[in-house]
């Protein structure tokens, strides 16, 4: 436990000397991995899923996944932008006039 | 002849195809200037709202591995296409894209369904069953 605390402020300072700004850090767990992920050279069967919420220049993007990917703790590391949810116009299933379509084409 | 053309009165018409005759224009479904009984125009007032799909209204998300394992097949693991799950066109892309995330994440199995989601309620109408 005391080695993931390490890794996790490794990875947090990191990215402050970057010059991202940390919102939030969310621990999803520590569970058996769905597959045997094998990394540095071991064959790992189970995880902590942790997500960091930073806002920064994506110019860090490509550093530090050097910087993750060197470390040996962290098994698996990846990126993502922030979902913008835009769930609520959704309008159901338009029925799609297929013959219109087909005229348009010619 | 000719004398009792001129007797008739009405002036002679010349011969004109029965295609060429002018006659009133009247359809049914268009709308007649002047006539208080026709149909007013409005929208169909029995019209039924737009059908939805089962997850018009939800946030689709790659980190809810159950709700991701739902439209995934239970011996292969493979995405169940549009035809089997019955989803539009931009949850079916949502959810396909959030699969395939939570694949290189480590979050969901690949080649094969969750066995804890087994018994999840079906979504998909799945004809054969591989």
């Amino acid at each position: 436990k005391p080695e993931t605390a390490a890794v996790l402020k490794r990875t947090v300072e990191a990215l402050m000397e970057r010059g991202a700004v940390v919102r939030n850090l969310e621990n999803l767990g520590e569970r058996s991995l769905p597959y045997k992920i094998s990394k540095h050279k071991e064959r790992h069967r189970r995880g902590g899923y942790f997500l960091i919420d930073l806002e920064g220049p994506p110019s860090i993007v490509s550093t530090m996944m050097d910087h993750l990917g060197r470390d040996i703790d962290i098994i698996r590391r990846g990126f993502i932008k922030h979902p913008v949810s835009k769930t609520e116009e959704c309008s159901g299933i338009i029925p799609v006039n297929y013959e219109d379509k087909l005229i348009a084409n010619k | 002849m000719a004398v009792r053309a001129a007797a008739v009165g009405r002036p002679w018409r010349r011969l004109m195809p029965a295609a060429l005759w002018e006659r009133p224009r009247r359809l049914q479904h268009e709308w007649q200037p002047g006539h208080p009984d026709q149909p007013i125009q409005m929208e169909n007032p029995y019209k039924e709202p737009p059908k939805k799909c089962v997850l018009c209204g939800i946030n689709v998300d790659y980190k809810n591995v159950q709700l991701l394992s739902q439209f995934v097949s239970p011996h292969t693991g493979c995405i169940y296409g549009r035809h089997i799950t019955g989803l539009c066109n931009k949850k079916q892309k949502e959810i396909s894209k959030a699969i395939k995330r939570a694949h290189v994440f480590g979050l969901m199995p690949v080649m094969f369904k969750n066995p804890s989601f087994l018994t999840d309620p079906k979504i998909c109408n799945v004809k054969y069953p591989e």
